[in-house]
């Protein structure tokens, strides 16, 4: 009997602290730089134009394939006249959001730190009717970067932070 | 032959059928505040908000669910027994509304005073049983049969301590008539001289209406929700509104014979409005516990359930009605029915807590170093 | 020993045995776990488990991918205790590889391992706390506690469930800057979690009606089904591989090995319960230890590749020993790979618990053992 009481006390303490939930869709979180939702690809703002390159990388290193990436001469090359380094560029570029598993490969093998994982409540709040829906193509990929809405972070693979502490 | 209805003389049949629609509206009403009442408490018992979309804080939660639950198909697996199986629900539901005749909510309003309301109530409140037996064997559902299985072992098994608590309390009055039982705490109410009797009567309401811990019936983690696991919408709503209906019931007849209903300690002369007070707070004591104990209390097995009505409740009320026996008899002063009813509360405590094996020795940490099983 | 509902009666009142089938969508199956009761009245006579309703075949997937791509697959075969589950995979690697792991990601790993084991264990008492019958309560206080410390691993790795984070070598990227700060504050309200549940079940005599003498599984039953981590230590056989073949940084730490005496459900309650106060102690010391330095090796190869031959290697995971059988031919992705579940191998135990019990107590010995389904199905 005297445990009951103890737990009824509990419960009664309980009552008596603040409520712990988050009125979630009228309340965000925020969110640390770190958060992992889908992948998306970068703006180069100097240039004004995709980081990516269309290289692959990516693609070949999804666990689940589900990537599909094309890629086609710059016509801002400077050898056409233009102001990018970049020989080719990214021409078609497809995420499947519905088969992702959010593993962050593809932000690692990246060489030109054109990809990176979408670090804000747009790449949480995703649902769709249609499963069609959430294949992304290269302008929805890029039109987050592009209005400067996610928080920049790329992680530096294996390395101490620089104070360590 | 006419009624008297709030004043106004009317017939008795259009009588009876005002009080019935009466009764109905206000349940309703009264069911669906309990039923957010619940949810909005529970919720902060576990530090979470509870319903709060619908409307201001959430109120018309219990009205979006009302219509959500008579606008849904009225299933009926076809296996089942379909006469069992839909009657069910008002086999629940009548016994529940009849409970409401005989009690008192405020002086002199009430459906209809009873010379013999407290043996009315008990004869009615136990009818239910049939339809909780009906659900779960028409359901053709192996859950919804053990369910109703067990809902029958546990309602007789607990009405027998509700009702000599109940007696008890007859015996102290020296009537039936629930008015005649408020009236007479108006200097002190029945708590002070039966302590034992209330406490048992408190825990058998609680099997009475399959709350934590007695939902044996509907455990969800068990047999998932027992009889009802079938119904759906506008049957399933019966069952619900049927279980707050006798909420309320029982919580206001465990103010009405325990508590002083509304006649303690402001006596009754001082209007409807100070009663109303004394039994809303006296009910929504009564309720809160209910919901406090849910939030709080693991649920009990079945032969636990049992051993516990019949070796440890039923004697201890059994003496209880000698006790008062003899005290009015032999005409010795109340307090000792109150040290009687508080030794009565000692053993039930101390019976309680030996239910725990105290000798058992706790795991701790381990004496040898390296694992023998490795 | 099944009862066979054919069968015609002799005489007119003899009884048949009734069967039921829980799950697998049942409330208390733990996700998706079937088992048909052979009842008697409201006794068991029998019970018939089925699983493999989430086979996904991770383990042969893992076989087409390659190391750091399997991490990811690693993780979902314990959702509960990512950490723990990715743990025993890149060990495996590093030791077909031959990496050595700096210290402090070393002392890392066990913080992160040790938290992941307080969370899944929160997670095993809010749902045992439902089996019993507490409507909701020990739930929510679970998940107020776990919630504390999945955002702390949301800001560390970046996601609060499929961390990949581990790699072989070491870790992904480093922690941030207010680490040890934030487990610490975790830390505090973890301390109050326990507490609220000690005072909430541990000591209530209703919980303790319906948990002790239930579920019994003697020593010896236990070591024969195979059964691991605070199920066995619970019947009295002190097994722990954090002790038994130290691995991380335990060696260095001191922490008791939590051994039960009865074998019974509250008992495997309550060892989980001890565990945790071991676990606050443990990460209390790793952060006193953990200093600046390297995350991965100073000589890390940029392509993985692994040593032909075989390695079995076993941690302790909240529920018990996971293992990871690994053979490599060489080349970048194992040839085989085998998890060793604990899971499944404390659920095999699930009969001879359950038999001659009331149809609630199978229920909460399911719950005692703390399965979780896709790591039996994998």
């Amino acid at each position: 009997m005297k445990g009951i009481a103890k737990s009824l006390m509990v419960t009664l303490s309980t009552f008596t602290r603040k409520p712990v939930t988050r009125d979630y869709p009228n309340y965000h979180r925020e969110l640390p730089e770190r958060d992992r939702a889908f992948p998306l690809l970068l703006w180069d703002k100097e240039i004004d134009e995709p980081f990516c390159t269309g290289c692959h990388a990516c693609e070949r290193a999804c666990p689940v394939e589900c990537m599909t990436v094309l890629m086609k001469d710059n016509p801002n090359h400077k050898s056409n006249g233009g102001d990018s380094s970049r020989r080719k560029i990214i021409d078609k570029f497809w995420i499947d959001y519905a088969r992702c598993m959010r593993c962050n490969i593809c932000v690692e093998v990246c060489n030109f730190d054109a990809i990176a994982m979408n670090n804000t409540w747009q790449g949480h709040e995703l649902s769709v009717h249609d499963r069609k829906d959430l294949v992304m193509d290269l302008e929805q990929l890029l039109v987050q970067s592009h209005v400067g809405a996610i928080k920049e972070w790329v992680p530096v693979l294996g390395q101490s932070n620089e104070t360590n502490e | 032959m006419n009624n008297s209805l709030f004043g106004f003389e009317i017939n008795v049949w259009f009588d009876g059928l005002a009080r019935l629609g009466l009764i109905v509206g206000v349940m309703t009403v009264v069911a669906m505040g309990l039923i957010y009442g619940e949810r909005k408490i529970l919720a902060r018992f576990q530090q979470r908000i509870g319903p709060q979309k619908t409307g201001p804080f959430g109120l018309l939660q219990s009205v979006a669910d009302a219509i959500k639950l008579v606008g849904k198909e009225d299933l009926r697996p076809t296996a089942a027994d379909p006469w069992t199986f839909e009657l069910a629900p008002y086999f629940v539901f009548i016994p529940i509304f009849l409970g409401f005749v005989s009690l008192p909510f405020l002086l002199d309003v009430n459906i209809r005073l009873l010379e013999l309301g407290l043996l009315y109530f008990i004869a009615v409140s136990s009818v239910n049983i049939v339809g909780w037996v009906m659900a779960g064997w028409g359901s053709d559902n192996r859950y919804a049969m053990i369910g109703g299985m067990r809902a029958a072992a546990q309602a007789i098994s607990y009405e027998l301590p509700l009702v000599l608590s109940l007696v008890v309390v007859a015996m102290l009055a020296g009537s039936l008539n629930l008015k005649d039982i408020v009236e007479g705490q108006a200097v002190v109410p029945y708590v002070v001289w039966l302590p034992l009797a209330f406490v048992i009567f408190f825990i058998s309401t609680l099997a009475e209406m399959n709350r934590p811990p007695f939902d044996i019936p509907i455990g969800e983690s068990e047999v998932v929700g027992g009889p009802f696991v079938e119904y759906s919408g506008i049957r399933w709503s019966m069952f619900m509104l049927g279980e707050y209906a006798s909420l309320w019931i029982l919580s206001t007849l465990t103010a009405a014979v325990f508590l002083g209903g509304y006649s303690w300690p402001f006596g009754e002369d001082l209007g409807k409005g100070y009663q109303l007070l004394l039994m809303g707070a006296k009910s929504g004591l009564y309720i809160f516990v209910v919901f406090w104990v849910r939030a709080s209390i693991p649920r009990l097995r079945i032969d636990q359930l049992m051993a516990y009505s019949w070796k440890v409740l039923l004697p201890l009320s059994l003496a209880q009605v000698l006790v008062v026996g003899f005290v009015r008899v032999y005409e010795l002063p109340d307090v000792v029915l109150t040290a009687a009813g508080i030794l009565g509360l000692v053993a039930l405590v101390s019976i309680t807590g030996r239910a725990v094996a105290s000798t058992r020795r706790l795991p701790g940490a381990a004496r040898t170093m390296r694992s023998e099983a490795a | 020993m099944v009862a066979s509902p054919q069968a015609t009666p002799e005489h007119e009142f003899e009884t048949q045995d009734l069967l039921i089938n829980v799950g697998p969508q049942h409330p208390s199956t733990h996700g998706v776990f079937r088992m048909v009761l052979t009842i008697d009245g409201e006794v068991v006579k029998d019970v018939v488990p089925y699983i493999g309703y989430l086979h996904r075949g991770a383990e042969k997937l893992c076989e087409t991918m390659d190391f750091r791509q399997g991490i990811g697959f690693m993780d979902r075969t314990e959702y509960l205790a990512a950490h723990n589950a990715e743990l025993s995979y890149v060990m495996a690697v590093e030791a077909l590889a031959g990496l050595e792991v700096p210290e402090r990601a070393q002392w890392i790993r066990t913080i992160l391992c040790e938290l992941n084991r307080l969370s899944s264990h929160f997670m095993f008492l809010g749902a045992f706390g439902i089996d019993v019958g507490v409507f909701g309560t020990p739930f929510i206080y679970a998940w107020r506690e776990r919630e504390a410390i999945i955002d702390l691993f949301e800001e560390i790795s970046g996601d609060r469930m499929m961390y990949a984070y581990f790699r072989p070598g070491g870790l992904a990227w480093d922690v941030p800057l207010n680490f040890k700060e934030r487990v610490r504050e975790v830390l505090k309200s973890t301390r109050q979690g326990i507490r609220d549940f000690d005072e909430l079940l541990t000591q209530n005599e209703i919980f303790r009606a319906r948990t002790e003498g239930i579920g019994y599984i003697s020593a010896e039953d236990a070591i024969d089904w195979g059964m691991s981590g605070p199920s066995i230590r619970a019947s009295g056989v002190p097994l722990d591989v954090r002790r038994d073949e130290p691995y991380l940084k335990y060696a260095e730490l001191d922490f008791d090995v939590i051994v039960g005496e009865n074998g019974d459900v509250f008992d495997r309650y309550y060892c989980r319960m001890l565990e945790m106060h071991e676990s606050v102690k443990i990460i209390e010391q790793c952060l006193e230890r953990l200093q600046p330095g390297l995350i991965v090796p100073d000589k890390m190869p940029r392509m993985l590749r692994a040593a032909p031959g075989e390695v079995y290697i076993r941690t302790e995971a909240p529920r018990g020993e996971y293992g990871i059988y690994m053979v490599s031919k060489g080349g970048n992705r194992p040839y085989r790979l085998k998890v060793r579940s604990a899971c499944l191998s404390n659920l095999q135990a699930l009969r001879q618990m359950s038999v001659d019990q009331y149809i609630a107590d199978a229920i909460i010995v399911l719950g005692s053992i703390d399965i979780v389904l896709s790591e039996v199905d994998r």
